[in-house]
C-alpha cells in the first residue's frame, strides 16, 4: 500500500478567494525522501498541514479530496490521531516548545502524556527518540535554553517518540544558524536512511537536490512537478515558477551539459562526471580536475 | 555632482566594551571602521552581531568606548536624530509592523522624523516601487504572507532615506524572487552612495552582493576583508561555524584550485575551460 | 523556570509537603479572616503563616513583597484613621488632623488581613515548584488545558516581556520615542501594543498548533511523566482544611 495518497485535494482558507491548494494529486512510496519546493504563497505550508489534519480540522475552511496515510483518511480523523501516523515541524523552533514542562526530557514525553501512553514505556521511547536526534547530553536544560538548532532538534524528537512513520517538516531551517541548519539536515538525512518516510519543504534546494527521492513542485496551490530532482531541474520553464535550480543544474543548463537521458545534473559528482567527459575531449588530461 | 561631494558614510566603533548582565562581557576593547561599500556581518548566533548593531542604534548603551557615525558620537544623538541617518531592518516584521495598510505603514517612518506630507508619501512610493509592492499598497500587512510582510518593513525603513542602512537578516525565508528584490535594493543603495551593513546566514547571498565580510566570533573580528579572502581561509570559515557559499564549495567538489566565488564566475571559467578545444 | 524568580529549590519539609495540600491550606487560612472578621483570628493566622516562611527559610523572599503593599497599608491607615462614618473617640492627631480609634481599629484589621493572605499564598507560590503543582492539580481532576493554561504563564510571561522589548527597540529604531512626558508615551502606544497583540496572536496560534499535532486536543485518558504522589495524610488534611473553612462559615451565620 502507498504510505500517502493525495487525491484531488482542494482548499481554500476562510474568507479567502482564491484557492491554496488547486487539485492536487500524488502519491508517496514508504521510505521515500520527498522535497515540496515552489515560491512562497505557492500552497507549501498548506500541504503540509493538509497533511498532519491541520487543514482542516484546526483552520477550517473549504475542504474537498482525499488524503490518506497507509489507509488512514485525514478528513474523518482527528489531528491526534493523525500524529500518530505522521509528525509534523515548523520553521519557528520557539512556538514549537510546549513551555509546559522543565527539561528537555519532559518536554519530549509530552506528547506521550498526551496519548494515554503507560509511564512505563515512556522513559524507553524517549531515550530512543533523543538518541535519533543526538540530543542526550541535554536532556536536563530548560528548553527555552538551547539553540535554534537544538530546539529544532527537541521539536523534532518529541514528533518522533510517538513513532510516526512519516514525518513533515515545513521550512525547518529558515531561522536557523548554518550549524543548526546542517545539524537538522543530518538529522533528515539519518532518519531517511533508517527508513522513515519524510516530505521536506525548502527553499535550500542545494542541500534537498542531492538526497530527495523525488521532488513536488508547487505553484499557485497547484502541482506543477512530481519527479525526480533531476527531471524537475530539466524542464524546459522550471525557471519561471520561481525556484532557483541547484548550482550544479545551472551550470550543466550554461554549458550545455546533459547525461544520456537529455537531463541536467542535479548534484556535483553528476557535474564532474560530465565535465570530465567534455573536457576529455580536449587535448589531454586537465591537471586541474584532480579527481 | 552634489553626491560627489557630500561626505563618505562611515561608522566607527573605537574601543567598545559591553555587557548584558555586568559579568559575561560580549565586546571586549572592540574597534572596527565600517565604510564603503556593502559589508556583511556574518558568524555563528551569540557571536555578537545582533548586539553589535543595537550597540550602533543606540538602542545599548555600552559600558566604554565610543561609536561615531559619521563623526558624531551616537550617544550624543536623540532617538529622532538617530534614526534620520541610521536605518535598521530587524529581523522579525511582526515586531515592527502596526499600521492598516502597507501604504500607511511606509509612510509613518518618514512622517516621523520630520518629512513633509507630499515628501513622505512620495518617499513611500518610491520604496515600496523598490521592493516591488507597490500592488499591495491597500493591503493589510498582517494578510500577507510573512516573506512579503518582510518586504514591507524594509520599504518603511528604506522611506526614511537614512543615509546608512542596516539589516538584519533581509533573506530569511525568501524565496528566490525576494531574494533577487532585496539584491537589487542593495545594488541601488550602493549606487545612491549609502553605506549597507547586513548581518547573514546566507552566505551565498554575501559572496555575490558584499565587498566586505567581517566574521565574528565570540566578540572578535576573526576574520576581515573581501569575501573572496575570508572564504579562501577554511579554518576561520569553520571556527566561526560558517558555511561556504555553494559556488565555492562546487568549486572544490570539482578539483578546482582557485575560489569562486559566485556562480557567474564558476560558469564563466568552465565555459572557457570547455571551449578550449 | 522558577514561576518568575519566586520559586528556589530548598529541602524544607513545606517544601516537600503535597503541592495541592499546600493550595487547599493557602485558600483557607486566606479566607478565614474574612469569614470571621475578628482581629484575634486574622493575627493568628498572620502568625502561623510568618512561622511557616521562617521554617521554610523563605522568609527573606516575602519582605519585598510586604514592602511593596506597604503604600496600601499607608493609604488604608488615612483614608479609615481620618474619614471612617463611625470615628468618634480621637486616638492622636498629626498637624491638626485627627486620627480616630475606631477608623484606626478597623485599619489594623484590613492590614492584618491583607498582610495575612500575602503571606498565605506565599507559603503556597514560594515553596512550590510551578510544574508540580499544575501537574498535582490536573492529576487530581483538573482539566489539562486549564492547568496547561495555568502553567504556561509563568514560562510566557516572561517571553512576552522579551518581545515587548524587541518591540520598543524596532519602534525605536523608526524614531518612536518611548521615554519621556505622558504625551510622548500617549504617541508611543499604538505603535507598541499593536505589534505586541499581533506577536502574541500569531505566537498562540502557532503554539496551538504545535500542541494539537502532539495530541493535546485528544479526549482519551492521559497518563503522566512524573507521577504525582499525594502526601501521606494529604487527604486528612484537606478535609480538615474544608471543614475549617465550612466550620467558620456556621460560626458566622450562627453567631
Amino acid at each position: 500500500m502507498k504510505k500517502i495518497v493525495v487525491e484531488g485535494l482542494k482548499y481554500r482558507y476562510p474568507g479567502a478567494e482564491r484557492l491554496a491548494l488547486d487539485d492536487v494529486s500524488f502519491e508517496v512510496n514508504a521510505g521515500e525522501l520527498i522535497g515540496i519546493i515552489g515560491k512562497n504563497g505557492s500552497g507549501k505550508s498548506t500541504l503540509c498541514y493538509a497533511l498532519t489534519g491541520l487543514v482542516p480540522h484546526f483552520f477550517r475552511g473549504a475542504y474537498g479530496g482525499r488524503v490518506l496515510l497507509d489507509g488512514l483518511e485525514v478528513k474523518t480523523s482527528t489531528v491526534a490521531e493523525i500524529s500518530r501516523k505522521a509528525g509534523l515541524v515548523f520553521d519557528n523552533p520557539f512556538t514549537q516548545i510546549s513551555a509546559a514542562k522543565e527539561t528537555v526530557f519532559e518536554e519530549i514525553a509530552f506528547g506521550l502524556e498526551n496519548a494515554g501512553v503507560p509511564r512505563e514505556e515512556m522513559a524507553e521511547r524517549i531515550e530512543w527518540s533523543m538518541k535519533l536526534l543526538g540530543i542526550e547530553g541535554i536532556r536536563e536544560k530548560n528548553p527555552f535554553e538551547l539553540s535554534g538548532g537544538q530546539m529544532q532538534r527537541v521539536a523534532i524528537a518529541g514528533m518522533l517518540v510517538m513513532k510516526p512513520d512519516i514525518l513533515i517538516l515545513d521550512e525547518p531551517t529558515s531561522q536557523l544558524d548554518p550549524q543548526g541548519t546542517e545539524e537538522v539536515f543530518q538529522v533528515i538525512r539519518n532518519l531517511a536512511k533508517e527508513g522513515m518516510t519524510i516530505l521536506v519543504a525548502e527553499h535550500k534546494v542545494e542541500k534537498l537536490a542531492e538526497y530527495a527521492d523525488k521532488l513536488l513542485l508547487l505553484h499557485d496551490g497547484k502541482c506543477a512537478a512530481f519527479d525526480a530532482p533531476k527531471r524537475v531541474f530539466s524542464m524546459e520553464n522550471a525557471e519561471s515558477y520561481g525556484v532557483e535550480l541547484p548550482l550544479a543544474a545551472q551550470i550543466a543548463k550554461e554549458l550545455d551539459l546533459r547525461d544520456e537521458a537529455g537531463l541536467y545534473p542535479a548534484a556535483p559528482d553528476e557535474l564532474l562526471a560530465l565535465l570530465k567527459g567534455r573536457l576529455q575531449g580536449a587535448a589531454g588530461t586537465d591537471e586541474r580536475f584532480t579527481e | 555632482m552634489k553626491r560627489a561631494v557630500k561626505a563618505l558614510n562611515r561608522i566607527s566603533v573605537q574601543q567598545l566594551a559591553f555587557s548584558y548582565n555586568g559579568r559575561d562581557m560580549v565586546f571586549e576593547n572592540f574597534s572596527a571602521e565600517f565604510s564603503g561599500g556593502p559589508t556583511a556581518i556574518i558568524g555563528q548566533n551569540g557571536a555578537g552581531k545582533t548586539t553589535l548593531v543595537k550597540l550602533i542604534k543606540g538602542l545599548l548603551k555600552p559600558d566604554k568606548g565610543r561609536i561615531l557615525i559619521n563623526g558624531i558620537p551616537a550617544g550624543s544623538m536623540t532617538v529622532r536624530d538617530l534614526a534620520k541617518t541610521v536605518g535598521l531592518v530587524f529581523q522579525n516584521p511582526n515586531d515592527q509592523i502596526f499600521k492598516p495598510s502597507v501604504l500607511e505603514e511606509v509612510t509613518f517612518g518618514p512622517n516621523i522624523i520630520g518629512f513633509s506630507g507630499e515628501k513622505a508619501e512620495r518617499s513611500a512610493k518610491e520604496a515600496l516601487e523598490m521592493l516591488g509592492i507597490s500592488h499591495l499598497k491597500h493591503e493589510n500587512p498582517y494578510d500577507l504572507n510573512l516573506s512579503q510582510r518582510k518586504l514591507v518593513s524594509i520599504a518603511s525603513i528604506l522611506s526614511m532615506d537614512p543615509d546608512i542602512l542596516i539589516f538584519d537578516e533581509p533573506t530569511m525565508g525568501q524565496d528566490y524572487e525576494g531574494r533577487e528584490i532585496i539584491k537589487r535594493t542593495i545594488r541601488h543603495l550602493r549606487e545612491r552612495g549609502k553605506l549597507v551593513l547586513a548581518i547573514l546566514h546566507d552566505m551565498d547571498f554575501v559572496a555575490e552582493n558584499f565587498d566586505r565580510a567581517v566574521v565574528l566570533h565570540e566578540g572578535k573580528i576573526i576574520a576581515d576583508g573581501h569575501p573572496r579572502e575570508v572564504f579562501a581561509r577554511e579554518e576561520i570559515v569553520a571556527q566561526a561555524g560558517l558555511e561556504l557559499p555553494n559556488a565555492v564549495k562546487l568549486g572544490k567538489r570539482l578539483g578546482l584550485k582557485d575560489i569562486f566565488l559566485t556562480k557567474n564566475e564558476l560558469i564563466r571559467y568552465l565555459k572557457e575551460r570547455a571551449s578550449d578545444r | 523556570m522558577n514561576g518568575m524568580g519566586l520559586y528556589e529549590e530548598r529541602n524544607t519539609w513545606v517544601h516537600r509537603s503535597d503541592p495541592v495540600t499546600k493550595l487547599f491550606y493557602g485558600i483557607t487560612v486566606s479566607a478565614i479572616p474574612y469569614i470571621l472578621p475578628y482581629m484575634g483570628v486574622a493575627a493568628f493566622f498572620l502568625c502561623l503563616n510568618i512561622l511557616l516562611l521562617v521554617l521554610a527559610k523563605v522568609f527573606k523572599k516575602i519582605l519585598p513583597i510586604l514592602f511593596l503593599s506597604f503604600f496600601l497599608m499607608l493609604s488604608i491607615v488615612i483614608v479609615h484613621g481620618i474619614f471612617h462614618p463611625d470615628n468618634r473617640t480621637p486616638l492622636f492627631s498629626a498637624g491638626g488632623i485627627h486620627f480616630y480609634r475606631e477608623g484606626l481599629s478597623l485599619a489594623a484589621l484590613l492590614i492584618i488581613r491583607l498582610l495575612n493572605m500575602i503571606c498565605g499564598f506565599g507559603v503556597v507560590v514560594l515553596t512550590t515548584k510551578p510544574d508540580l503543582l499544575v501537574n498535582g492539580l490536573v492529576q487530581t481532576g483538573l482539566s489539562p488545558r486549564i492547568g496547561y493554561v495555568i502553567h504556561s504563564v509563568f514560562r510566557i510571561i516572561p517571553q512576552m516581556a522579551a518581545t515587548v522589548n524587541k518591540i520598543k527597540d524596532a519602534q525605536r529604531a523608526r524614531g518612536v520615542e518611548t521615554e519621556g512626558n505622558l504625551l510622548t508615551r500617549a504617541k508611543a502606544l499604538f505603535p507598541l501594543l499593536v505589534p505586541v497583540i499581533m506577536s502574541s496572536l500569531i505566537a498562540t496560534k502557532e503554539r496551538t498548533m504545535a500542541l494539537e499535532l502532539r495530541g493535546f486536543g485528544s479526549k482519551g485518558k492521559r497518563t503522566f511523566l512524573k507521577e504525582y504522589e499525594e502526601g501521606r495524610y494529604s487527604r486528612q488534611a484537606r478535609w480538615f482544611f474544608l471543614l475549617l473553612l465550612f466550620g467558620s462559615a456556621v460560626w458566622r451565620v450562627l453567631i
